[in-house]
């Protein structure tokens, strides 16, 4: 059952167009991350989800209810705010306990809830504190705590982890997605972190300038991105402007780009003859066969070795995990057909 | 810190402090000695309770009192209410804002006896008014409205002269709410009520408690209104200290002005702490 249903929203701050005809459909307990970089709207989206923004255009529907109109404090949502927005007259627990009492949840209930909470976001020591007592991290949980003792049909996030340390980040991170699951809670999450959102969504929402550019799985948003944009800024990628040459096997299509030829796998044959090649630097295979290019830079990094590699005045970024390629060095590069990703044009 | 800064802070203190409690020192010890019969400007000076226990038998007294405290409580809640909401208003600038804001404020430069006395034109017997209400057939004969004997006039010119200065204290109090803090409030389930009584009061409080007392302590020592617009039957303390002083009676006039400053201090540190105490049983 669709939990969420948008349809063609757009919101405009004068004449400026903060999100332009987005469509969004969330599943009843999805987990949905809004990714994209900063300004392009997703905090915009998430205010016109709760209600604290009205839409230009566009209609907003939460379980089956056209709620577009409806008062933030009608709507059965709650939000994380990126400011926390705790109450500073409050402590920890009035603070976690405010939303509990409006929803005139009785006290044994409400106990239970808070210390739930206060137990998985480890936050028991500090629930006689009042906000301007605690660190940063410690406000960003109580903030998440609020949102979280809810248990609304629809929670929404605002990069409730920006922050966090590293550690405490993946810990909290597991615990959303428990609470999450446990309360069957239907999520939209807004983060710029791209890990953040590959490790924790069912789907992603690309974001560019107040557009969608790509809704999907995190795997095919990293095997198949759609728009240069997407390819990106999920993850490392070499884009190449190339030319179609034509279908050289049934599937196997011949492209030029500035670096050289590369036959490209695909089911879907392109549309046009200017399109973007794409590939990942991991996919490049170091060898005797393929384009040859000279080794700019080299960066070891562990478990595999960073490589910027220059080919006729081109550079890329190739990973390889064993290679003794040195700075100057000249190789073979090679990209397996299947690995390589037509994009669509865009301005 | 060592005795030379001391000095020092004290040295810097003298001229504004040391004046101010100067000044006080000297009105409530004359006021107080006055009252236990020294200092009589006629006959005789000398220790004596007499003035305390005839003013305390006096019926004339304990009715002066309970108006003054009617009267003062009453102005400071009617302007702290009517306040908030103003403020709230003002709280983001619109178009015009600043215009509203400004017309708000004029009664602070207007003074209270030009005020009083413009009131009492407009509602007095032949008043615009009773005017209107006649030509707009709500009764056949004009009503009387000044002098009330509840005391409503004075305590629409109290209010009318000290709700701006409510709104002055409170405005600055609520702008330093953040619209977040509000927006989280409202997302949490707390509708308009909620969002005042649970949020914006217990973060004002400060603004809240000053205003109630500088308004109270005000009113509950209000003569002018008192004398022009106010009950007939009825008199505040400090008309009943004029009345006292008017015979010549500086003694019983010392009574009455002694029990005014206590009435005020005390007064306006219950309506502090009560204001407090209400906001805390609220929250849980
Ligand atoms: N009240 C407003 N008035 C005018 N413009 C606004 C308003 N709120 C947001 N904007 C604009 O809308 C755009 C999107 O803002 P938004 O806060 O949604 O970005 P964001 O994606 O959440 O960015 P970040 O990752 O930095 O939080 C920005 O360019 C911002 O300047
Ligand atoms: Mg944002």
């Amino acid at each position: 059952m669709v939990a969420i249903r948008i349809d063609e929203l757009t919101k405009q701050f004068e004449a400026f167009t903060a999100l332009a005809k987005l469509s969004l459909e969330v599943e009843q307990e999805e987990f949905v991350t809004l990714l994209g970089p900063s300004g392009c709207g997703k905090t915009t989206l998430l205010k016109l989800i709760s209600g604290f923004l009205d839409p230009t255009e566009g209609t907003i529907h939460i379980n089956g209810k056209d709620v577009t109109r409806t008062p933030p404090e009608a709507r059965d949502t709650a939000l994380c705010f990126q400011s926390y927005a705790l109450f500073p007259h409050l402590t920890v627990r009035e603070n976690l306990e405010f939303g509990p009492r409006q929803k005139r949840i009785s006290a044994h209930d409400r106990k239970a809830r808070v210390d739930d909470v206060a137990e998985k976001l480890s936050l028991h020591a500090q629930m006689d504190k009042l906000p301007n007592q605690l660190s940063g991290g410690q406000q960003q949980r109580v903030s998440l705590g609020r949102a979280l003792v809810m248990r609304p049909s629809v929670i929404l996030f605002d990069e409730p982890l920006s922050n966090l340390d590293a550690k405490l980040r993946d810990q909290v991170r597991i615990e959303i997605r428990r609470i999450q699951k446990e309360y069957g809670l239907t999520a939209i999450y807004v983060t710029h972190d791209q890990n953040e959102a590959l490790a924790m969504s069912d789907r992603v929402v690309v974001l560019n300038g107040g557009r969608v550019e790509q809704i999907d799985t995190p795997e095919a948003l990293y095997h198949a991105p759609k728009t240069r944009f997407v390819a990106d800024f999920i993850g490392d990628a070499n884009v190449f402007s190339g030319t179609v040459q034509g279908e050289v096997q049934p599937g196997l299509w011949r492209v030029e780009t500035a670096m050289g030829t590369y036959d490209v796998a695909t089911s879907t044959p392109p549309k046009e003859k200017d399109v973007d090649l794409c590939w990942r630097p991991e996919s490049a295979v170091l060898g005797d066969a393929g384009h040859t290019g000279k080794v700019i830079n080299r960066a070891f990094q562990g478990h595999f070795t960073d490589l910027m590699i220059e080919t006729k005045g081109v550079s890329y970024r190739v990973q390889s995990r064993a290679t003794s390629a040195q700075e100057g060095d000249t190789v073979n590069i090679s990209i397996p057909p299947e690995q390589l990703i037509l994009l669509e044009r865009t301005a | 810190m060592s005795a030379r800064k001391w000095l020092l802070i004290a040295a810097l203190l003298t001229p504004g402090l040391g004046l101010i409690l100067v000044l006080i020192g000297t009105v409530v010890y004359i006021a107080v000695a006055q009252s236990f019969g020294f200092y009589t400007i006629t006959g005789e000076s000398g220790f004596t309770t007499q003035f305390w226990s005839d003013m305390i038998g006096r019926k004339l007294f304990s009715r002066s009192i309970n108006y003054s405290i009617y009267v003062g409580v009453l102005s400071a809640i009617f302007s702290v209410a009517l306040a908030y909401p103003l403020a709230l208003w003002l709280r983001k600038p619109f178009a015009g804002s600043m215009a509203i804001g400004a017309v708000l404020k004029a009664p602070l430069l207007i003074p209270g006896l030009v005020a009083a006395f413009l009131f009492i034109n407009i509602i007095s017997y032949n008043g615009i008014v009773n005017q209107l209400i006649q030509w707009l057939g709500f009764s056949d004969a004009p009503i009387r409205m000044q002098n009330d004997s509840n005391a409503i006039g004075v305590l629409i010119l109290q209010t009318w002269k000290n709700l701006p200065f409510a709104l002055l204290l409170l405005t600055g109090a609520v702008r330093g709410i953040s619209d977040e803090v509000l927006d989280a409030a409202r997302d949490l389930g707390a509708g308009t009520w909620a969002r005042f009584s649970k949020v914006i009061a217990p973060l004002t409080v400060s603004g809240m408690q000053a205003s109630l007392v500088i308004i109270f302590i005000g009113a509950v020592s209000d003569f002018s209104f008192q004398v022009i617009a106010g009950p007939t039957n009825l008199q505040s303390m400090s008309q009943l200290m004029v009345t006292f002083k008017d015979r010549g009676d500086w003694n019983s006039a010392a009574v009455v002005g002694v029990s005014l400053m206590m009435i005020a201090l005390i007064g306006s540190a219950l309506m502090a702490i009560g204001a407090r105490l209400m906001l805390r049983r609220r929250l849980t």
